[in-house]
């Protein structure tokens, strides 16, 4: 069966109105927030500003993303979200990439597009429309480098969930390069993940 | 007031959109590691950080909503709305009881921070609420026509210590 995104992003449009008692969005078994774009860059791109060597920030930020992208899609697939609405369309291991980068087209990360799957070894992903590189340039103008710091992060974070090992100690298996950015005069943004180098 | 939040909800193609404005949503798992990230590694800068970049975003988005809105118009509406649209985000039920132009107490019984903290990382041994002081402070200065950082938000009892709920208290800055 093909992955059907539409679904997918149906499934999250619908369970992301239901609110819980107190105030909070439970679905795909973590808990969701609606925050505008504008504050996670401010907090990205103040952080690299102020920190003494923003390549440490850099690094803490692709980091950040790279845990996000970890635990959060191993709660997701976890949840009974992800058995009763996923699982049908999956076959093999790397159909599961395709399902969480639709959830995160459709958490509004981006238009993204695997673009090279290599089991084990490399995960290729585009975005025509990072938030992160239009937020850069529109506050900074032209970046000398990639400014995608949570999608890069993202890319090897399903690396690691899917050929790390086990939860939860294989985060950081993987490492994402982005090659092309947005924010510096690309046509797009490409993340590639490959083997970390220890 | 009876206000349709799930219809300001939208998808424009690959982007969110609350009330027109751009979106993203993001997991605990985000939020609580960048607070983490920017706590452990610039101190209080970098919780100025986070209160800051929530007060500007709040600022902005409660500005659209408003202008959206203009028959909303009375202090205690807007308030309410206020409060709606933080839980409909999904960051919790805050409660704007004892508020004035001068400041007052805020208190949030629940809220997204709070619960993926302690879910991520367990007790603190201090508050750690400041995307809701920003929060606070940004939408505060909306409501009562003043300019950001007109008014300063600490947490006197934070959740993330235990205690029963997250009080805030706002000031004139």
């Amino acid at each position: 069966m093909a992955i059907d995104t539409d679904k997918i992003i149906q499934a999250v449009m619908q369970g992301s109105r239901i609110r819980e008692e107190k105030g909070i969005i439970p679905l795909f078994g973590v808990y969701l927030s609606m925050i505008s774009v504008q504050y996670y860059n401010r907090i990205s791109f103040g952080f690299e500003n102020m920190a003494d060597n923003c390549k440490d920030a850099e690094k803490l930020l692709v980091d950040a993303g790279q845990e996000c992208g970890y635990t959060t899609f191993y709660g997701i697939k976890n949840s009974w979200e992800w058995q009763e609405v996923i699982m049908p369309m999956i076959e093999t291991v790397e159909d599961q990439i395709h399902c969480f980068v639709s959830i995160a087209i459709a958490f509004g990360w981006g238009d993204l597009m695997v673009q090279e799957v290599v089991p084990g070894e490399k995960l290729v992903i585009r975005s025509n429309d990072s938030y992160e590189a239009k937020g850069y340039l529109d506050a900074h103008g032209q970046a000398g480098a990639g400014k995608c710091y949570m999608l890069r992060g993202v890319t090897a974070g399903l690396m690691d969930l899917l050929y790390g090992g086990g939860y939860p100690e294989s985060c950081f298996q993987y490492a994402a390069t982005e090659t092309q950015c947005q924010a510096k005069g690309d046509p797009y943004c490409e993340f590639i993940a490959r083997k970390a180098v220890t | 007031m009876n206000i349709n939040w799930p219809e300001k909800f939208a998808r424009k193609g690959h982007e969110l959109f609350l009330s027109e404005l751009p979106i993203a949503l993001h997991c605990h798992h985000y939020n609580l590691n960048l607070q983490k990230t920017l706590e452990t590694s610039l101190g209080d800068d970098g919780t100025l950080l986070l209160y800051q970049a929530s007060e500007e975003s709040s600022y902005a988005s409660f500005t659209s909503f408003l202008m959206q809105h203009p028959e909303i118009k009375s202090i205690k509406s807007k308030l309410e709305f206020a409060s709606t649209s933080y839980q409909y985000c999904g960051l919790g039920i805050i409660k704007f009881n004892d508020i004035g132009p001068e400041g007052g107490k805020v208190v949030s019984p629940h809220s997204h921070h709070v619960t993926g903290w302690l879910a991520k990382y367990g007790r603190r041994s201090t508050p750690g609420c400041f995307f809701s002081r920003g929060w606070i402070a940004g939408v505060l200065a909306v409501i009562y026509d003043k300019h950001i950082g007109y008014f300063w938000v600490d947490e006197r009892e934070c959740k993330m210590t235990v205690a029963k709920e997250c009080v805030f208290e706002v000031t004139v800055a």
